[in-house]
């Protein structure tokens, strides 16, 4: 319990997937300037990265290592996120088509979101059972969407205030992820 | 003419409602094939890599060994078939993550030497645990001393990395008891 | 004389036009923005931006020459599934030679050389032009790419190795060292806060330029 507390906290405030891992940069910067937005990619990503971790834990633990063939690790996973996120936008738009409006156009863009393939790299790496797996998913999906909230918050803000022309847009993003990164390091040492 | 008609064939493949997924599939299969050399070729050397640099890192603690054996995550070091200490990996968590700690001991179970291996610690603070200055401290010292001095034991914490240091610190001594029963009682 | 060998005849001016273009005028990283994550994460240091660099244009190279070769066979329908296995062939194979051949390399770029499968920079390329140009121009346009990606994290890489640690490592030889700085070096700039500071000041940098000309 205490091990699956500490990958998921870890991967939320500590070792976030945006902030000290860089991962998911492009959304996290092309989908952050409105709040409503940032909350139906954050939840799209979040989805599609709990469902890739189960299904490339299974692969990874049952079939990769078993037959000693994890280095085709990056050739399956990649194509079988690509098969979910194909799946998962046809199922949102059969059964629920209020929740395939908010998310529906995100969820092409998730295909070569790093984040997606991060994690399930980052199970690998770690060798990390099923659940674990799953835990790490949360926790990843989970930092990340609370980045792009706090993200989208400030720069709706932001665009209130007298910006120089050259840093207006994206310099600016980047330095307020630069503060925001700088203020989470504040969490380091707490597990 | 020959050539036109080829092109016609060719044609009508292309059009074929399952040529995509034929072509797909044997795209796959191409690469899934080719990995297969390329691995065969890169294994044999990739694991070699591995064992040379397992034993580089042993020899910096054991210089005149000449081999090890593994047994429950215990390096048993060998010279001339004969025991001449054992070594293991700690594990420690650290400011900013993992701190993984090489540590060889003789076979009166004194520490002779320890390296860190791997750490994602503050660059310029923490890192400083990997310093010789640090890690000398460890030099001959049995597990009861293995605590940091402000805890009353004899290593000192690196200034401003105190977290680190109790990483490092408490994994080696966690390890080391560990270890001592399963040697004793295995008789390595 | 059909249209085909008219097209695939060289033209030594447009494979260097293409080549250019990639490096300056469409910069993946300072004007398209693209390829971000590695960007950020393996400019630490000088040796790492230059291993990545090295990977993404042997990836981008071989992807290219490849999807330029079956792009009259490739039906559109799975077009895309099919630039992804090409891509990650030759990822696999970059990642095994690493490992096999350059293992510090391999443990110091760590999950960031399977992810160049993910860099938008590769797919982009072979979207926008391997899948409809001749072999020759997609490999230029290859090359092009990853030169720019790689002279951007170059510039980046140095910018934060040199101010972060003081000195300059590259294949484990020390090139120089600045006394003061080595001394009580600004870590910050090795540590994440500082990879997007230095990304920031660089781009609007760029941008002050572009305005500057324009004016």
């Amino acid at each position: 319990m205490n091990n699956l507390l500490t990958i998921f906290l870890g991967l939320v405030l500590i070792n976030n997937f945006i902030l000290a891992k860089f991962l998911g940069l492009c959304p996290f910067f092309g989908v952050s300037k409105k709040l409503s937005n940032a909350v139906s990619m954050g939840a799209a990503v979040t989805l599609v990265m709990l469902i890739a971790s189960i299904a490339t834990g299974i692969i990874y633990n049952y079939i990769l290592v078993p037959y000693n063939v994890q280095f085709m690790n990056i050739i399956i996973y990649i194509l079988v996120i690509a098969a979910l996120v194909q799946i998962v936008e046809i199922v949102i738009k059969r059964t629920n088509i209020m929740l395939y409006n908010a998310l529906g156009i995100y969820l092409p863009l998730i295909t070569t979101n790093c984040a997606v393939l991060g994690i399930t790299l980052i199970n690998a790496q770690n060798n990390y059972s099923l659940l674990q797996s799953i835990v790490s998913a949360l926790g990843g999906g989970l930092g990340f969407t609370l980045m792009l909230v706090i993200m989208s918050a400030i720069r709706e803000k932001n665009e209130l205030a007298d910006t120089p022309k050259s840093m207006k847009g994206l310099p600016i993003a980047f330095i307020i992820a630069s503060l925001l990164s700088l203020a989470f390091m504040g969490f380091n040492g707490l597990l | 003419m020959a050539r036109k008609e080829t092109g016609n064939s060719f044609n009508k493949i292309l059009q074929n409602k399952f040529y995509p997924i034929i072509f797909l599939a044997l795209i796959v299969f191409i690469a899934v094939v080719l990995l297969m050399y390329v691995n065969n070729i890169t294994r044999v050397k990739i694991l070699e890599q591995r064992e040379a640099k397992i034993i580089s890192q042993l020899k910096n603690i054991f210089p005149d060994m000449d081999k090890y054996e593994l047994k429950e995550n215990i390096y048993i070091i060998l010279k001339n078939g004969k025991t001449i200490g054992y070594s293991f990996i700690a594990k420690g968590k650290g400011y900013g993550g993992e701190i993984n700690t090489l540590v060889g001991i003789n076979k009166d179970f004194s520490i002779k030497e320890i390296t860190v291996l791997s750490n994602s610690e503050t660059p310029g603070l923490g890192t400083r645990v990997t310093l010789s200055s640090f890690t000398d401290q460890f030099k001959g010292l049995k597990s009861a001393d293995v605590v940091l001095s402000k805890d009353g034991g004899k290593v000192d914490a690196v200034t401003g990395a105190t977290i680190s240091s109790r990483a490092v610190t408490d994994s080696v001594k966690k390890e080391l008891d560990k270890n001592i029963e399963i040697i004793k009682k295995n008789n390595y | 004389m059909n249209m085909e060998e008219l097209e695939e005849r060289f033209s030594a001016k447009k494979f260097w036009k293409e080549l250019a273009k990639g490096i300056i005028l469409t910069n993946p990283v300072f004007v398209l923005v693209l390829g971000l994550c590695p960007t950020l994460a393996v400019t630490t240091s000088v040796n790492n931006a230059l291993g990545m660099g090295a990977g993404v244009i042997f990836v981008l190279l071989g992807s290219n020459f490849i999807i330029s070769i079956i792009r009259k066979i490739t039906p559109g329908m799975v077009r895309i599934p099919v630039f992804i296995v090409v891509i990650a062939s030759f990822v696999t194979i970059l990642s095994l030679v690493f490992e096999a051949y350059l293992p510090p390399l391999y443990e110091s770029l760590g999950i960031y050389l399977p992810l160049i499968v993910v860099n938008c920079i590769i797919l982009g390329r072979a979207e926008v032009f391997a899948s409809k140009n001749p072999i020759i121009y997609s490999i230029a346009d290859g090359l092009g790419a990853g030169l720019g990606f790689t002279i951007a994290l170059i510039i980046i890489s140095f910018l934060r190795e040199v101010l972060g640690t003081g000195s300059l490592v590259i294949f484990g030889k020390q090139l120089f060292s600045i006394p003061v700085i080595s001394t009580s070096p600004l870590s910050i700039f090795i540590m994440p806060p500082g990879a997007f500071i230095i990304i920031a000041l660089l781009m609007a940098l760029f941008r002050l330029i572009g305005v500057l000309k324009n004016e």
